[in-house]
C-alpha cells in the first residue's frame, strides 16, 4: 500500500490529458500543453511536438495503459499512433490557460471588427476605427462568451456601447416599389421602420428610396411581401451607408 | 537701459524709415535664442545678467524643458543708433528641421534677416536650408558667427588657427550663397535658352552657340558675406561681446592716426602692419606675418580670456579694466565663476546688442526700401507673370514701396501665422487687483450666494477660455497706401476694421470682378507682439508686424487681407518640409471623439506644416513634418485644443488582394510541371461546392433551386489602373443604368457620354486575345462599390441582360432590355450584390479585392422543386435553352396576365415560399451563394497581396548618398533613378517604398545623414508582392533551398498575418512554438 504523502506524490506537469470514450471504454492520451488546439486546427503539423508518448492511456494520472485488446476492440486497430491521433481529432479535452486566452483575445477583436464594420459615428456619418471600439468595449467591461457566436455578440455589444457614445448602426438603402392600391395603407405601416425617406415618387406605383436599420430589413421584407401578395418589390441599393472618401479638415 | 514704454514704440511705429523687420535664422543649437535674449536684454524687458540663460522667447513648457525652441516668437525693440531711433521688429524662429515651416512663416514677414553660424560646428544643413529660405524670398542676410569663446575654451585655438578658421566658416557660407545665385542664375538661362531654341527653329539658320554660363555678365558680389563690407559680426551671445569690423577699424584709428576707412578694408584679410614703416602691408601669409585680424582684434580677445578665466590673474584683470575704461562692480570681481567677470567686462566693452542692432539698422532694409523685385513675386502667383497683372494690382505695387500711413491708401495684411493665446496673456482678461470697494462689497454677500456666484463665475470663465482658445493671431502688416484714381484709402490698420480676405488659389484678375469670393471679416483686436504678452493697440501704421485677434472663423494657416479686391494673394509660403511623418489620432475615451475633431480642426488652422485629414476608415490621421514637431502637435492637442487624453498610434496599412497567372516556374526557378488540378469537392454546411479543373467553382444555394459557376481570372494590369482611374465616369454610368432600369430616362450630357465612350474604347482596346473576345460588352458589373477595379463578367450564352454600356447604344435595344428588365431584375441584382460583397472584402485577409474579372459560365435557376439530392443537380437543373425560353415566354405573360409574376422568376422571391422557408429567400439565399462562389474562385487561383506604394523624393548631398540606399534597402524601398541637381552638389533619387514600411522612415533617414537628405512621400500606386503568401516548399530543390519553414522573409505572408491579427481573423500559428520548453511547474508548487 502506497502512502501518499507530499514527498512521494509524482505531479503531472505540462500534461493536458485528451479523453475519449469508445467501446464502453475510457481511453486517454497525454499531449503537452497549449499543443492540441493547435494539432486540430492545423497549425502544428509535427504529432510528437504534441504528443508526450504514443501510448494509449486508461488513466494517465496513473500510468495505466490500455490494454490492447480493448484498443483492437473499440478501434479496430492496434496502431498506436492512428488511435492518438483519432483521440486527438475527437477526444475531449480541458483547453489550457493559454489556449482559451488567445481563443478569447481572437474572439474580442472579432467582435470589435465586426461592430466597427457596422456602425458608424451618427455625425460624422464615418465609421470608428477597430481600436476604439477595444477602447469601448474594455470600459464597458465587456466579457467575451466563448460559446456565443461572435456576430450575436457584436450585436450586444452594439446595444451596450449605445449608452456611452455616439454610435449607431449603418444604415441600409432600400428601394421599396410598392403597387398604388396598398401603397398608402402600407406606407402607414412601414413609417415607423424606416429611419429617413429620402425619395417618393407616387405615378403606378409608390417608389421610395429610403434609409432603414439594418435590424427592420426581415420585418420590413415579410411585411411588404405579406401585404402586397408579391407585387410589392424591395431592393437593396447599398449595405451600409457611410461617407466615402478622406476629408481635410 | 531701461524698459522702453508702449507709447514710445507706438510713435516709432509712425516712421517707416527706421523699422527694421527681421528674423533670426540658424541650424538648430547655433544660439539663436541666446542672441535674441541679448537682443532683449538691451531694451531691459529681462536682466542682462539672465540673459542667455533664461531663453525668453521660448515661452512654451517643452521649449523650455527640450532647450530648443519650438515656435517662431515675435518682440519689438527699440535701439537709438546715434540721433536715429529705431524699431526692430524681431522674430526668432525655430532651427530645428521640423519646424522648418515656422521659419518659412518668419521669413515671409520680414525685410531682412540675421544668420547666426556656430564658430565649431561651422555650416550645417539647417543652415543651408535658411540662407535658401532667405534668398527665395528675397529678403537681405547678414551674418553672425557666434560662440567664438568655444574656440578659445573648448578647442584651444590659437589667435591665429582660429582666424584661418573663421576665414573658413565664411568661405564656406559665401559658396552656399554662390550656389543659390548659380543655380538661379543657370535656371533663368534655361528658360531663355528654351525661348531661343524656339526662335531658332523658326529661323534654323546661322545658329551662334553662346557657351558661357553667363555667370559673368551678372555681378554677384553685393551678396556674399564679408566683414570689410560690414554684414558681419563677430560675437559669443553666451558671454554677451560682439563685434563689427567697423568697432575695431574706429577705435584703432583714434588710437593709432590710421584712417579708419583705410583700417576697415584692412582689417579683415592678408594683410599685415609693418611695424617700422608704420604702413599696412598686403601679404600677410606669404611672409609669415601676423594678419591685422589677429593682431588688433583675436589677440586681444585672446589675453582677456587668458587672464579672465584660464588665469584668474586679478592684477591683470584690473589693468584690461582699467585700460577699457569701463567699471566693473566689485561683487562681479569677486564671484568665484570667472564667467561671471567675463561676461560683466564683455557686456560693457563689446556688448553683442550694440554690434548686432547696429549692424541690422545699416545693412538691413526698411519696410520702405523693399526691393521691387520682391514686391512683384510676392503679388503674382504661380507662373503668372506681374506685367499680366491687372492694372489695379499693378498699383498697388507703388503703394507698397512707399509705405506710408496716410489715410486713404488700401490696407494689405498678409496673415503667415496663427497661434493659440492663452486667456491670461490677453490684455484685456489681465488680473486686476481688486478695488477696496469690491472687497467690502463681496464680503457682504452671504455665503449661499456667494457660492452661486463663483459657480456663475466658473461657467463664465469656462467660456472665456473657449473664446481665447481659438484666439488668433496674425503677424505683420504690409499695410500699404496707394493714390488709385484721386481716392485716398487709409494704410492704418484700426480695430475693429472690416478687411476681406483675398482667397488663395484664385489669380488677381478673379478677385477684381468676382466679388463672391471674398470673405470679409472684422479685427476684433489689435495686439503689439512682446514675445509672450500681447499689448493692447489701437491701430498700427504701415509696415509693422502685428497680431490681429479674433481671424479665427475666416482665417487657415495664412490669408492676404486688403481692403481692396484688387489685391492679388500673396504667393503661398514655400516650405522648405512636407509633412510626411503620419499618426492616427484616437481619444482615450471614445465619447470624447466631438472635442478631438475640434481641437484638430483648431491645430490645422494654427500650425502652417501640420494636416489633419479623417480617413474612409474612421481615422483621423495627423500628418506632421517629423517627430519632434509631432510630439509638439500631440501636446498641443492635449493641453490645449481638445484638452482630452489621446493616444497617437501607426495609421492602418491598406492591402488589396488580387490573383495573378498561374507560374511556370517554382521558387528556384525550376519549371513546373504539368500538374493538373485535381477535382476538389467538399462540402460546406449546407452548400455545395465542386470545384473542377481550371479553377472553375460550381455553388448550388441551400435549398437547391440555384447553381452559379464562377471562375476569377487577373485583369491585365492596364485595365486596372483605367478603371482606378475612370473611377468617377464608371460611377456616373451605373447611376444612368440604374435610371434607365428604372425606366426613366435622364439626360446624360454630352461629356460624359464621351467619356464613358472613351473609357469603353480603351477597355476594348486593353482587353485583346482571345480569352477576352467580346468581354467588354458582357461586363455585368464593377465592383467593389460598383465602381471599383474588379469586373463581373456575363459569359452565359443564354443569358441576355443589358448592356451596362446602354446608355451609349441604340434606341431599339434600350426599349427591348426594357421590356425584360422587370423580369431580370430581382436575381440580377443578387448576383451582382454578392459579387459586390465578394469583391469588398476578400479571403485573404478581408481587404478589397483589386483587378479581378469573375466570370459567371453557368447559371441556373429553378422553379421551386422539392429538394433534390446532391447528385442529381447535374440532371436536375435545368438546361439553358429552357431557362431562356422560360423568361421569353414569362415576358410576354407579364404583359398579358397579371398574375404572371407569380410564377418563374418573379415568383422565386415574391411569393411566400412555404417549402423551402428554413433557408431564406431565394434573392438572399443566391447573394450568400454568388458571394462564396466567388470567394473559392478567388481562392482556385494563384492569390497575391497588394501593396500600396509611396514615390519618395530624397534630396540628398554626395556623402550620404550610401546611407540613403542602405535605409530604402532596409526597408523595402526600390531605387527608380537618382541624377544630379544642376549647380548644386544635390542629387535627386527618385523610389519607390511600401507605405507598411514607411512608418518612421523620415526619422530614420533624417537621423542616418544627420539632417542631409530629406524624404518627400507621395501615395502613388498599388504593387503587386511578388512572394505567395501560402507559399510552402513542395518539391525537393525548394525544400533544399528554403528549408522546412521557409518563413524566412515571406513579406507577404508577414503583412497578411499582421492584417488578420488585428482585424481578430484567424491566424495560422502556434500557440506556443516548442512544446517541451513550457513552464513544466505546476502554479502551486
Amino acid at each position: 500500500m502506497s502512502i501518499f504523502t507530499p514527498t512521494n506524490q509524482i505531479r503531472l506537469t505540462n500534461v493536458a490529458v485528451v479523453r475519449m470514450k469508445k467501446g464502453g471504454k475510457r481511453f486517454e492520451i497525454a499531449c503537452y500543453k497549449n499543443k492540441v488546439m493547435s494539432w486540430r486546427s492545423g497549425a502544428e503539423k509535427d504529432l510528437d511536438e504534441v504528443l508526450q508518448t504514443n501510448s494509449v492511456f486508461v488513466n494517465v494520472s496513473k500510468g495505466q495503459v490500455a490494454k490492447k485488446d480493448d484498443l483492437t476492440k473499440a478501434f479496430g486497430t492496434d496502431d498506436l499512433t492512428e488511435i492518438c491521433k483519432q483521440i486527438l481529432a475527437k477526444g475531449e479535452l480541458q483547453v489550457s490557460d493559454k489556449e482559451r486566452q488567445s481563443q478569447l483575445e481572437t474572439m474580442f477583436r472579432d467582435i470589435a471588427t465586426i461592430v466597427a464594420e457596422k456602425c458608424v459615428n451618427p455625425d460624422t456619418k464615418r465609421p470608428y476605427t477597430v481600436s476604439l471600439i477595444e477602447r469601448a468595449m474594455k470600459d464597458i467591461h465587456y466579457s467575451v462568451k466563448a460559446n456565443k457566436s461572435t456576430k450575436q455578440q457584436a450585436l450586444e455589444v452594439i446595444r451596450q456601447l449605445k449608452e456611452t457614445m455616439e454610435i449607431q448602426r449603418a444604415h441600409m438603402r432600400l428601394r421599396l416599389v410598392l403597387p398604388a392600391k396598398e401603397g398608402k395603407r402600407l406606407k402607414e405601416k412601414l413609417k415607423p421602420l424606416l429611419q429617413v425617406v429620402e425619395s417618393e415618387d407616387f405615378d403606378e406605383e409608390l417608389e421610395m428610396v429610403c434609409l432603414v436599420d439594418p435590424g427592420c430589413f426581415r420585418e420590413i421584407d415579410e411585411l411588404i411581401r405579406c401585404e402586397t401578395k408579391g407585387r410589392g418589390s424591395l431592393e437593396v441599393l447599398s449595405l451600409k451607408d457611410v461617407e466615402e472618401g478622406d476629408e481635410k479638415l | 537701459m531701461g524698459h522702453t514704454s508702449l507709447e514710445k514704440i507706438i510713435a516709432l511705429q509712425k516712421n517707416p524709415a527706421n523699422i527694421r523687420n527681421l528674423c533670426i535664422l540658424a541650424h538648430v543649437d547655433h544660439g539663436k535664442t541666446t542672441l535674441a535674449d541679448c537682443l532683449v536684454a538691451s531694451n531691459g524687458i529681462i536682466s542682462s545678467r539672465l540673459a542667455g540663460k533664461l531663453r525668453y522667447l521660448d515661452s512654451r513648457e517643452d521649449e523650455q524643458v527640450r532647450g530648443i525652441t519650438m515656435k517662431s516668437s515675435a518682440i519689438s525693440l527699440h535701439y537709438r543708433n546715434g540721433d536715429q531711433e529705431y524699431l526692430l521688429n524681431l522674430i526668432d524662429s525655430p532651427g530645428h528641421v521640423d519646424f522648418s515651416s515656422e521659419v518659412s512663416t518668419a521669413v515671409r514677414l520680414c525685410d531682412g534677416a540675421i544668420v547666426v553660424v556656430d564658430a565649431v560646428e561651422g555650416v550645417c544643413p539647417q543652415t543651408q536650408a535658411v540662407l535658401r529660405q532667405a534668398w527665395l524670398e528675397n529678403i537681405r542676410p547678414v551674418l553672425v558667427i557666434n560662440k567664438i569663446d568655444r574656440l578659445i575654451m573648448e578647442l584651444k585655438l590659437t589667435s591665429q588657427e582660429a582666424y584661418t578658421h573663421l576665414q573658413k566658416i565664411l568661405e564656406q557660407v559665401n559658396a552656399i550663397t554662390g550656389t543659390l545665385f548659380t543655380s538661379k542664375v543657370l535656371e533663368e538661362r534655361a528658360e531663355k535658352e528654351k525661348e531661343e531654341e524656339k526662335e531658332s527653329e523658326t529661323l534654323s539658320g546661322d545658329q551662334v552657340f553662346d557657351w558661357s554660363a553667363g555667370l559673368e555678365e551678372v555681378d554677384d558680389s553685393h551678396l556674399y558675406f564679408s566683414p570689410e563690407q560690414g554684414n558681419v559680426v563677430f560675437a559669443s551671445a553666451i558671454d554677451g561681446w560682439g563685434f563689427s569690423i567697423q568697432q575695431f577699424a574706429h577705435i584703432y584709428s583714434q588710437r593709432m592716426g590710421i584712417k579708419a576707412e583705410v583700417l576697415l578694408k584692412t582689417l579683415w584679410g592678408d594683410f599685415y602692419l609693418n611695424a617700422k614703416a608704420k604702413k599696412i602691408m598686403k601679404g600677410a601669409q606669404a611672409k609669415g606675418k601676423k594678419p591685422l585680424f589677429v593682431q588688433f582684434v583675436l589677440d586681444n580677445i585672446w589675453s582677456l580670456y587668458d587672464a579672465v578665466v584660464t588665469r584668474r590673474d586679478k592684477e591683470k584683470v584690473e589693468k584690461v579694466v582699467a585700460s577699457l575704461g569701463i567699471k566693473v562692480m566689485a561683487r562681479d570681481l569677486r564671484h568665484s565663476d570667472p564667467k561671471v567677470l567675463l561676461s560683466a567686462i564683455c557686456s560693457q566693452w563689446l556688448p553683442v546688442s550694440q554690434a548686432v542692432l547696429s549692424m541690422v539698422c545699416e545693412k538691413l532694409p526698411s519696410p520702405l526700401d523693399m526691393a521691387s523685385e520682391r514686391a512683384e513675386k510676392l503679388m503674382s502667383v504661380g507662373a503668372r507673370r506681374f506685367d499680366s497683372l491687372p492694372a489695379q494690382t499693378q498699383k498697388l505695387k507703388t503703394a507698397f514701396l512707399q509705405c506710408s500711413s496716410e489715410d486713404n491708401a488700401p490696407v494689405i495684411v498678409f496673415v503667415s501665422k496663427m497661434f493659440a493665446v492663452d486667456t491670461k496673456a490677453l490684455p484685456k482678461y489681465k488680473p486686476r487687483p481688486l478695488t477696496q470697494e469690491e472687497i467690502v462689497q463681496r464680503r457682504e454677500l452671504a455665503r449661499q450666494r456667494h457660492a452661486d456666484r463663483m459657480a456663475a463665475d466658473q461657467t463664465a470663465a469656462e467660456s472665456h477660455k473657449e473664446l481665447a482658445h481659438s484666439e488668433s493671431m496674425s503677424q505683420e502688416s504690409q499695410p500699404t497706401n496707394c493714390e488709385i484714381y484721386c481716392f485716398y484709402f487709409t494704410s492704418q490698420v484700426h480695430s475693429f476694421s472690416h478687411l476681406c480676405q483675398v482667397p488663395e488659389g484664385c489669380s488677381a484678375s478673379d478677385c477684381v470682378f468676382e466679388v463672391p469670393h471674398l470673405s470679409c471679416c472684422s479685427m476684433e483686436s489689435i495686439y503689439l507682439l512682446m514675445g509672450r504678452e500681447l499689448e493692447d493697440l489701437e491701430e498700427v501704421p504701415a509696415g509693422n508686424v502685428l497680431g490681429i485677434g479674433g481671424l479665427e472663423e475666416c482665417v487657415l494657416k495664412s490669408a492676404t487681407l486688403s481692403t481692396t479686391p484688387a489685391c492679388p494673394p500673396f504667393t503661398p509660403l514655400n516650405f522648405e518640409a512636407t509633412p510626411i511623418v503620419r499618426v492616427a489620432v484616437e481619444p482615450k475615451h471614445p465619447s470624447e471623439m466631438p472635442k478631438l475633431v475640434r481641437g484638430m480642426r483648431l491645430l490645422n488652422q494654427a500650425d502652417p506644416c501640420a494636416e489633419v485629414l479623417i480617413q474612409e476608415t474612421g481615422e483621423h490621421v495627423l500628418v506632421t513634418a517629423g517627430e519632434v514637431h509631432l510630439q509638439r502637435c500631440l501636446d498641443d492637442l492635449r493641453d490645449r485644443f481638445a484638452k482630452i487624453e489621446i493616444s497617437a498610434s501607426k495609421p492602418i496599412i491598406p492591402f488589396r488582394e488580387t490573383v495573378v497567372r498561374p507560374p511556370k516556374v517554382d521558387m528556384v526557378n525550376e519549371e513546373l510541371g504539368k500538374q493538373q488540378k485535381v477535382a476538389i469537392i467538399h462540402q460546406v454546411s449546407h452548400q455545395v461546392i465542386s470545384q473542377v479543373m481550371d479553377g472553375l467553382v460550381t455553388l448550388t444555394t441551400p435549398n437547391r433551386l440555384a447553381t452559379v459557376c464562377v471562375r476569377a481570372i487577373p485583369l491585365p494590369q492596364e485595365v486596372t489602373q483605367l478603371l482606378e482611374s475612370n473611377s468617377e465616369v464608371i460611377r456616373t454610368l451605373e447611376q444612368i443604368n440604374m435610371s434607365l432600369r428604372e425606366g426613366k430616362s435622364l439626360d446624360i450630357s454630352l461629356r460624359t457620354l464621351e467619356a464613358i465612350a472613351g473609357l469603353k474604347d480603351q477597355l476594348d482596346s486593353l482587353l485583346q486575345g482571345r480569352k477576352w473576345r467580346n468581354a467588354v460588352e458582357r461586363i455585368w458589373a464593377f465592383g467593389p462599390r460598383r465602381y471599383g477595379p474588379n469586373i463581373l463578367l456575363n459569359n452565359v450564352d443564354s443569358y441576355q441582360r443589358p448592356s451596362v454600356w446602354q446608355c451609349l447604344g441604340r434606341g431599339d435595344k434600350t426599349v427591348e432590355a426594357g421590356a425584360q428588365a422587370a423580369v431580370l431584375r430581382d436575381f440580377d441584382n443578387s448576383i451582382i450584390s454578392g459579387f459586390l460583397l465578394a469583391t469588398l472584402s476578400g479571403p485573404m485577409c478581408e481587404e478589397p479585392l483589386m483587378g479581378v474579372c469573375f466570370c459567371v459560365e453557368r447559371w441556373d435557376v429553378q422553379s421551386s422543386a422539392p429538394a433534390q439530392h446532391q447528385e442529381s443537380f447535374e440532371e436536375d437543373s435545368m438546361s439553358h435553352k429552357a431557362l431562356a425560353d422560360n423568361k421569353v415566354e414569362r415576358s410576354s405573360e407579364t404583359s398579358a396576365q397579371e398574375e404572371g409574376m407569380a410564377s418563374g422568376l418573379g415568383q422565386a422571391e415574391r411569393r411566400p415560399e412555404p417549402a423551402s422557408d428554413c433557408y431564406g429567400p431565394v434573392s438572399g439565399q443566391l447573394i450568400a451563394a454568388m458571394k462564396e462562389a466567388c470567394r473559392h474562385a478567388f481562392q482556385a487561383q494563384p492569390q497575391r497581396l497588394m501593396a500600396a506604394m509611396y514615390t519618395c523624393e530624397i534630396m540628398a548631398t554626395a556623402e550620404v548618398l550610401g546611407r540613403v540606399y542602405g535605409v530604402l534597402g532596409k526597408r523595402e524601398g526600390r531605387v527608380l533613378h537618382e541624377e544630379m541637381k544642376e549647380g548644386t552638389d544635390m542629387f535627386i533619387i527618385k523610389a519607390v517604398l511600401p507605405v507598411a514600411e514607411s512608418f518612421g522612415f523620415a526619422d530614420e533617414i533624417r537621423k542616418r545623414t544627420s539632417g542631409l537628405a530629406s524624404p518627400q512621400l507621395v501615395f502613388s500606386h498599388w504593387e503587386v508582392i511578388s512572394s505567395d503568401p501560402y507559399w510552402v516548399p513542395t518539391t525537393e530543390e525548394e525544400y533544399l533551398h528554403f528549408g522546412e519553414k521557409a518563413d524566412s522573409a515571406n513579406q507577404a505572408l508577414k503583412y497578411m498575418n499582421a492584417v488578420r491579427r488585428r482585424k481578430g481573423l484567424y491566424v495560422e500559428e502556434k500557440i506556443v512554438e516548442h512544446a517541451e520548453k513550457q513552464r513544466t511547474l505546476s502554479k502551486n508548487k
